[in-house]
């Protein structure tokens, strides 16, 4: 279509699709930009379905892809580049807009926001070529635009991550877990072969009870007549045998799910380790600690009672059904008479049962949520006399559970009992007709009671393979649950042959750095700064500016989406992280203190160094009086359930870690803000004997902490707005001056209140 | 009741928001169809709607912003200007919030960790993808089901107990 317009393939630049008209509804239309102009196409028509990406695109054909269809009618607009002064990408509330700007602004496309990406990149290209930058050729990653699975066809639920939850659960989660279950081969053989002499063994026995005992031993008939002791022995032997295999097989299993767990919970710690920052930001700590525990409980149970039971309680099935048929096939059948009943119950009652449990739970975490809501937040209903509010609350919520309990238990408190009964009534029809023939002399009373302890057997292994689906799809889940976590990708990854740095000189530069979280939601704009060997950097601003956003690239905790961070003149991308880790040291606002001891704190980075060094740690740290001070002095036990320690405190075990690890980079991130100014002080002096000989980044909200910086940077909205040692700042009229006057005058009204 | 109106005179001086009215304001669509207002003698162009209350009262309380999310001011009601200008607010607010709203529920159906929806919508029939879990479809205001795809495309049932018994089934149990 563009070659009609005279516009060659070769000068296309890049192309984004906008699917939604501004003013509702879903309509195609294109953004071509090439050399010389930016090119729309619009579709004529409104589209009337929409497919979203992720959707499989096996459930339905796509007919949201209008373009290769000849019948619509495209319209065709040209802006010539240099018409246009800006393109910009407006975020909306679940999707964007393009809008251009020639004399006056315009959207000229909207889209849904699966496009959003496309449409960054989209204006970046623009951004590159109004400023006569080069381009990468045209390259339109397929990727970014929705990649399916090439065997299902599945549009990956997940942009960027070839994932296919359909065809993972036909071959991959299953052959994936049997070679976890490989390690334990053996173990599971054993158990198997166990169970099922136990249940062989076992089947034995009702043989004996019943016609061996009846129609032989007392009947005075065949092999065994008149012999009740030998019989009775036999059954003990038989009992005694089968529990032995219990036995066996229960210890096993015993041994076995202890493995299974350690090895599983292992193998998701470990793989979580390796995930960058950003995989845990995004969150939350309850489900990732669900993870690690409930679902490698899962899988425990997938193994060790799920495998081995499938196979036994398949077998038994089969057997003890092939035993009835050949004993009789009429009765077989008799028995089986209310299965279709059972069935049919089963069938309708249990979705809804289980909606009414699922309804259940919904209410229970919701009471449970206005609970913890009330306990935590106490202080705050104390202090605005709520208590009758949350009475009442929690009494409505209470009610709407009672409510939705009654219901399911009123159900299933009918349910089954009629089950029962109806599995009940087969043994029931049994003794009818058995006794009936049993009269008519066509079977004897031993073979009725054989064949009823018989079906009495096969209701264990039916029941299992009833709940079987529930546990299957659990177990499923829980296992692509801990595979996806083993899968994933860590963000930050150190490239191969990355370049190890024995020791560091500490000059960082950062480089037209932009970053954001999110496409189109950048926090830092093209940023720049230096920090020499030794020099000490300050960064100011407002909360939100992107100051620990910053800091948090130089240590390449996140990548860097355009520019580049150097550290000795290497980029950090290309630097092991080790070294990484090694060199920069970070001092934050929120302290982590560990279960252990304070000397295990301490000696976090460098377990092996020596007490006289976790005692001069502390020292420079100012940290150690408080710790002599403390019964158990360094042994103090701290971290949950432990000593508490104040904000202080914690933050001088935090910079006493910072010495001992003894990084050529310090970062310090707000190190003091959260202090009083009389701890502030004593932790200041800690920090000015940390600094010495080291390259510092200082972010501070108090400004009196950053004056003896080399440099100063201001940023705001994520752009460095001015720079320059503190007299310089001063003396010109700008955000650090104002910055400053208000510092001082909130010290003074501190000071006068104080007073 | 008089403490009542003392206290809101108090907080309305204390936050200094200022509300246009037809009086000190002028709405008026650019010639790129986007909207400007001029008031306190000043041009703001392009101007974007922001519902304060999106999900239980639209029409009431919004924000005029521009691109640098400034608050030019807030409109206390809708109802309060001109036909012609309330539905340039309205169009704005329309190209803000688009979220097609569920007229019917076809299908629902859930795989492995994904729910997938088929619905007709007030913007034809949609298809999407729905992760299950942490809150992707929640109620955004008592009886508004507000579900969220995979790709953070938003789309509401605006009255639950209007579903039938076969629909809301369908939906019970992805809540």
């Amino acid at each position: 279509m563009l070659d009609r317009n005279g516009t060659k393939a070769a000068d296309l630049v890049y192309w984004m699709e906008c699917d939604r008209l501004p003013d509702g509804g879903f309509a195609d239309s294109y953004l071509i930009l090439s050399r010389e102009s930016l090119h729309i196409f619009r579709s004529s028509g409104i589209s009337k379905e929409k497919t979203f990406s992720g959707y499989a695109a096996g459930r339905h054909k796509d007919t949201g892809k209008l373009v290769q269809d000849g019948s619509v009618d495209w319209a065709w607009e040209r802006i010539p580049l240099e018409r246009l002064e800006a393109l910009t990408i407006v975020n909306l509330v679940a999707s964007g807009m393009v809008v251009a700007k020639e004399q006056e602004e315009r959207v000229i496309g909207a889209f849904t926001s699966g496009h959003m990406k496309q449409a960054v990149r989209f204006a970046q290209a623009f951004d590159k070529m109004k400023k006569n930058e080069p381009i990468e050729a045209f390259e339109q990653d397929e990727e970014a635009h929705g990649a399916s699975c090439p065997t299902c066809g599945l549009i990956y639920p997940e942009e960027g991550r070839p994932f296919c939850p359909k065809c993972m659960k036909r071959h991959a989660v299953f052959a994936r877990l049997l070679s976890f279950a490989g390690k334990y081969k053996l173990s599971i053989f054993f158990i198997v072969l166990f169970m099922l002499l136990n249940s062989v063994t076992g089947l034995v026995i009702p043989y004996f009870q019943g016609t061996v005992l009846f129609d032989q031993a007392l009947a005075g008939n065949g092999a065994f007549a008149g012999r009740i002791g030998l019989v009775i022995v036999i059954i003990l032997a038989f009992r005694t045998l089968s529990l032995l295999f219990g036995i066996l097989f229960g210890t096993i299993i015993a041994k076995l799910a202890a493995k299974v767990a350690f090895d599983l919970k292992t193998a998701v710690f470990t793989a979580l380790q390796r995930l960058s920052l950003d995989f845990f930001m995004r969150r939350q700590t309850g489900h990732l600690m669900t993870r690690v525990n409930n679902d490698a409980q899962e899988l425990q149970y997938f193994f060790v009672d799920g495998l081995s039971y499938f196979i036994v309680n398949a077998m038994n099935i089969i057997g003890i059904t092939a035993v009835l048929l050949w004993m009789d096939w009429r009765l077989t059948l008799i028995c089986l008479l209310p299965m279709p009943l059972v069935l049919w119950l089963v069938r309708s009652a249990f979705p809804k049962l289980w909606r009414l449990s699922w309804r259940r739970h919904r209410k229970v975490s919701v009471l449970n949520s206005i609970i913890s809501d009330s306990v935590r937040g106490s202080r705050v209903v104390k202090a605005f006399g709520k208590e009758k509010v949350e009475i009442s609350r929690f009494q409505r919520s209470n009610n709407a559970f009672s409510v939705a309990e009654q219901r399911f238990n009123k159900l299933s408190g009918t349910v089954f009992p009629i089950l029962n009964f109806l599995t009940q009534a087969g043994g029931i029809l049994i003794w009818a007709f058995g006794g009936w023939y049993v009269m008519q002399g066509q079977m004897s009373f031993g073979t009725v009671l054989t064949f009823v302890n018989y079906m009495m057997m096969l209701y264990g292994p039916i029941q299992f393979m009833n709940n079987i689906v529930g546990w299957w799809s659990n177990c499923m889940a829980a296992a692509q649950r801990i595979f996806e976590i083993q899968d994933a990708v860590p963000d930050v990854a150190e490239r191969p042959g990355a370049v190890t740095l024995p020791a560091m000189k500490g000059d960082i530069e950062v480089d037209n750095v932009t970053f954001g979280y999110e496409p189109n939601k950048p926090i830092l704009k093209q940023v720049s700064l230096r920090a020499r060997p030794g020099q000490m950097i300050g960064i100011v601003g407002h909360s939100g500016a992107g100051k620990s956003t910053l800091v948090n690239l130089v240590s390449r905790l996140y990548d860097v989406t355009e520019g580049e961070i150097r550290i000795d003149g290497v980029n950090v991308k290309d630097l092991s992280t080790a070294s990484l880790r090694r060199h920069i040291g970070i001092v934050s606002q929120d302290v982590y203190v560990f279960s252990g001891s304070i000397a295990e704190n301490i000696a976090y980075a460098d377990p092996d160094c020596s007490v006289e060094d976790i005692l001069h740690a502390a020292k420079i740290a100012n940290a150690h009086d408080f710790i002599e001070k403390l019964p158990d002095g360094y042994d103090t036990e701290v971290g949950t359930g432990g000593y508490s320690l104040s904000g202080g405190e914690k933050q001088r075990l935090s910079i006493a870690r910072a010495v001992l690890h003894n990084p050529k980079v310090l970062i310090l991130d707000e190190a003091t803000a959260s202090l009083d100014t009389e701890t502030e002080l004593y932790i200041q002096q800690a920090l000015d004997s940390l600094v010495k000989g080291r390259t510092t980044i200082a972010i501070a909200h108090r400004l009196s902490t950053l004056r003896q910086a080399d440099y100063l940077v201001v940023m705001d909205k994520g752009v460095v707005v001015e720079a320059g040692t503190h007299e310089e700042l001063m003396a010109t009229e700008g955000i650090y001056r104002e910055l400053v006057r208000k510092h001082d005058e909130a010290l003074r009204m501190k000071g006068e209140i104080i007073a | 009741m008089r403490m009542e109106e003392h206290r809101g005179m108090e907080l309305a001086d204390a936050a200094g928001i200022r509300y246009l009215t037809p009086g000190n304001s002028e709405f008026m669509e650019t010639s790129g169809r986007m909207l400007s207002v001029r008031t306190g003698g000043e041009m703001h162009s392009p101007v974007y709607v922001h519902c304060s209350f999106p999900h239980t009262n639209q029409r009431s309380f919004l924000s005029i912003r521009t691109a640098g999310n400034k608050e030019i001011g807030m409109i206390r009601h809708l109802d309060d200007f001109p036909q012609g200008t309330a539905s340039l607010i309205e169009r704005q607010m329309k190209i803000r919030y688009f979220t097609p709203e569920i007229t019917k529920v076809i299908a629902v159906s859930e795989e492995f960790g994904y729910s997938y929806w088929e619905v007709a919508t007030t913007a034809g029939l949609c298809r999407f993808t729905v992760r299950n879990g942490s809150g992707n479809v929640k109620f955004a205001a008592e009886n508004r089901l507000l579900i969220t795809d995979v790709d953070g495309n938003r789309f509401v049932i605006p009255q639950v107990d209007q579903l039938s018994d076969k629909e809301y089934r369908m939906i019970e149990m992805r809540m």
